[in-house]
């Protein structure tokens, strides 16, 4: 089939085009108004309290490092990582905010698209979050712990943290984008509501990446 | 806060353009009901981002770019269980007349039915191109090269060209 054939075939459609679609631009206003309750909207708005929530929980980790007075050094360390780990988040869930705010229909196809699309993926951003849980199992030890459980202590609670690092540290390198083909791995993401949207948002930004290529 | 003047500024510009609309409507959905969902939220958008619009590229552009990205989106959104509806519902109402029309119609329905087979930004990049943009302008929508623009459209038109051929 010719160039211009595909282009008459085109053109010829026009007439056939289904019109009965009305376009109501009279009523914009209102449309407004209900549009203020889009999925994107909602996203900030859940995000938006995600970092309330978030930071609220970092002071009030401040507030018990600060009261320990440096009385308890694992207490600290610990409590302070966890707090360290919270407040990365915090920046990130700023950060998809913006990116929420910033999105522009009249940018480029594919870079309003990538953007889109990694916003349904940045669950997978927050999984460095995993690398806290082994704090959580030491921010209660102390010398005197220590001293009285005597050879339990390294029997059952250095490897009870041992084995949340382990499995912490296994997770964030495994839990990848690039393994998504794995079966455990998509089982995992299955368990999450919005499963659906990350998949085809993964499919999406592969083929964005090939047609950029070419 | 958009003016009155604005706002018939832009019904203005919306009317003269809107066979863009329902072009776009009608290669990303193949559902009635979806396609005037599609058109609303493609007018919607294009009334939130025309605040923004300053004039640095053709109003086309600016309405491809808008219209093309909110159909992409909203193509993702809605696609589960849409090719069932795709083959159950003829993609316009072409009757089947036997006049000297039907050749034509039976090769428009089959440009559709290849165009809606095609993936989403290969699809928004025939648009561009049966709707005779230039590379440059394909490109400047897309996002794209054009070097990019020139190879994809070559790729997709030998692949046209073959389902065509089959046909016959």
């Amino acid at each position: 089939m010719e160039d211009i054939t595909l282009k008459d075939l085109w053109k010829a459609q026009d007439e056939k085009l289904d019109r009965s679609m009305k376009l109501n631009l009279y009523l914009l206003e209102s449309m407004q108004k209900q549009k203020a309750e889009s999925k994107l909207n909602s996203l900030a708005r859940f995000k938006g309290w995600a970092v309330v929530l978030g930071i609220l929980w970092v002071a009030f980790l401040g507030l018990l490092i600060y009261g320990n007075q440096l009385q308890n050094l694992y207490f600290t360390v610990s409590v302070g990582a966890i707090m360290l780990f919270n407040i990365a988040a915090v920046i990130i869930y700023i950060k998809h905010i913006a990116i929420i705010k910033s999105l522009d229909y009249s940018q480029s196809i594919t870079g309003t698209q990538e953007k889109l699309s990694k916003l349904q993926t940045s669950t997978f951003n927050l999984r460095f979050l995993l690398l806290q849980t082994p704090f959580y199992t030491s921010f209660f030890w102390s010398g005197e712990m220590i001293s009285g459980m005597g050879p339990k202590f390294w029997l059952i609670s250095v490897p009870i943290t041992l084995l949340f690092t382990l499995l912490a540290i296994w997770l964030y390198r495994n839990l990848t984008l690039e393994n998504m083909n794995k079966k455990w791995v998509r089982g995992l993401i299955n368990s999450t509501p919005e499963h659906t949207s990350v998949f085809k948002a993964m499919d999406f930004l592969k083929e964005i990446e090939e047609f950029k290529k070419g | 806060m958009t003016t009155q003047n604005n706002k018939e500024e832009f019904l203005k510009r919306i009317e003269e353009h809107k066979l863009i609309i329902y072009k776009i409507c009608n290669s990303y959905c193949r559902n009635r009901y979806d396609r005037a969902d599609l058109a609303q939220e493609i007018s919607y958008q294009l009334w939130k981002s025309f605040n923004h619009f300053n004039g640095a590229v053709k109003f086309s552009t600016w309405m491809y770019r808008v219209a093309l990205n909110v159909a992409i989106t909203f193509y993702r959104k809605t696609r589960t269980g849409e090719a069932i509806i795709q083959l159950a519902e003829p993609d316009t109402e072409i009757e089947d007349k036997k006049t000297d029309t039907a050749e034509l119609e039976k090769n428009i329905s089959a440009l559709q039915k290849f165009i809606n087979e095609l993936k989403e930004l290969d699809k928004a990049l025939m648009i561009l191109y049966l709707e005779e943009k230039s590379y440059s302008e394909i490109a400047e929508i897309l996002g794209i090269t054009e070097t990019n623009v020139a190879t994809r459209i070559s790729r997709i038109k030998d692949k046209l060209k073959q389902k065509f051929s089959n046909i016959k």
